[in-house]
């Protein structure tokens, strides 16, 4: 597992000090030690798409935005990813549950997302990566320059047990 | 009242230095062209001129933020309002011009007609909101909008406006144009 507090610090070092999304269980510990954290506002949204909006006006007010959620939400946020973020060129870093997987097989709610998830994000155009505990940082320094450089969302797939127990 | 008349006279109003987050259909358009000043003007995203105002009010917390939107798009995007009213958010305005149809897509109704708007955003714990029927001559819209856009705080002003007879022409800038503008104006 990514210890939280590496995993903030790192995030700070990048410049981020605001988050919004809707959580998963996926992210509990992780959430437990943002709210907590001072140097972060963490701001709990009522949808995934609400939050890519207060993430896209952040943005325009000059401030950088992590988002969290899980992989359902990714059903929510199509036209946000659409017809706003990529269409105004919004950079935004995305940390998505990878929901539905082996870990999920008690969970059939998360299934057929599951299986989908890849090709939902390739549909929708969005570059995205899966984290581990050994490659975390240098897959996140990767796409941050890829986010910047085509100015638009990225995705990051954290499976169970890589943020929270 | 149309809406559009509203938007014209929030030019007299206005200083120049608000932020305003305008709803995609005709809302965009009027505001592109009948307020000074480079704007957020969505194009599409349905539902999310509220967020994104929050968002944009939370980074520029020295600049008055002013969401002008429709009803339909409003109500797509409600529960963003709970958010809204949590943060409470000073300096943030939103006028819903509420004309109780569709507009841009042919003039099919929304649900707002039963809607008693007040008692909803009060509910959301917004205490500061206001509601006019502007058909109702006896309304000064110029008092009502310096109020809300002046006043300190949090605050929604809800006008029941006529649907508008003229549409304006397309905003001529891409989306990639319009927040170039818009983040170099910040500059």
């Amino acid at each position: 597992m990514i210890e939280s507090a590496d995993f903030l610090s790192y995030l700070t070092d990048n410049g981020y000090t605001f988050s919004t999304g809707v959580p998963c269980s996926y992210f509990r510990d992780l959430l437990i030690d943002l709210e907590k954290d001072d140097r972060f506002t963490y701001l709990p949204a009522t949808r995934e798409d609400e939050a890519m909006g207060i993430a896209t006006g952040y943005f325009l007010g000059a401030g950088k935005t992590f988002l969290i959620m899980q992989n359902s939400g990714l059903a929510n946020i199509g036209d946000a990813l659409t017809s706003l973020t990529q269409l105004y060129k919004i950079p935004l870093l995305m940390f998505v549950s990878y929901r539905g997987l082996e870990p999920d097989r008690d969970f059939p709610e998360h299934i057929i997302m599951g299986d989908v998830t890849k090709s939902v994000l390739d549909a929708y155009q969005i570059p995205y990566w899966v984290i581990e505990e050994h490659n975390w940082k240098n897959v996140l320094d990767n796409a941050l320059e890829i986010m910047e450089e085509l100015s638009k969302p990225v995705c990051i797939l954290v499976k169970k047990g890589v943020l929270s127990d | 009242m149309k809406g559009a008349e509203v938007i014209s006279k929030l030019s007299t109003i206005l200083n120049g230095e608000e932020l305003i987050v305008s709803s995609n259909g005709n809302v965009s358009r009027q505001v592109y062209h009948l307020l000074q000043g480079d704007h957020i003007y969505l194009r599409g995203s349905m539902g999310l001129p509220v967020p994104i105002g929050l968002g944009l009010a939370l980074a520029q917390p020295n600049r008055t933020v002013l969401v002008i939107t429709g009803d339909g798009n409003f109500l797509m995007g409600l529960s963003a309002m709970t958010t809204v009213a949590h943060v409470q958010p000073e300096n943030l305005k939103i006028i819903v011009l509420d004309n109780e149809i569709y507009a841009t897509t042919g003039g099919q109704n929304t649900v707002s007609s039963t809607i008693d708007y007040i008692t909803m955003i009060q509910g959301m714990g917004i205490n500061n909101s206001r509601s006019f029927d502007m058909s109702d001559s006896d309304h000064l819209i110029s008092e009502i909008l310096k109020d809300t856009t002046r006043e300190q705080g949090l605050n929604v002003l809800h006008l029941k406006v006529e649907e508008d007879t003229i549409i304006l022409d397309n905003i001529p800038h891409h989306p990639i144009d319009i927040k170039e503008n818009f983040v170099n104006r910040l500059l």
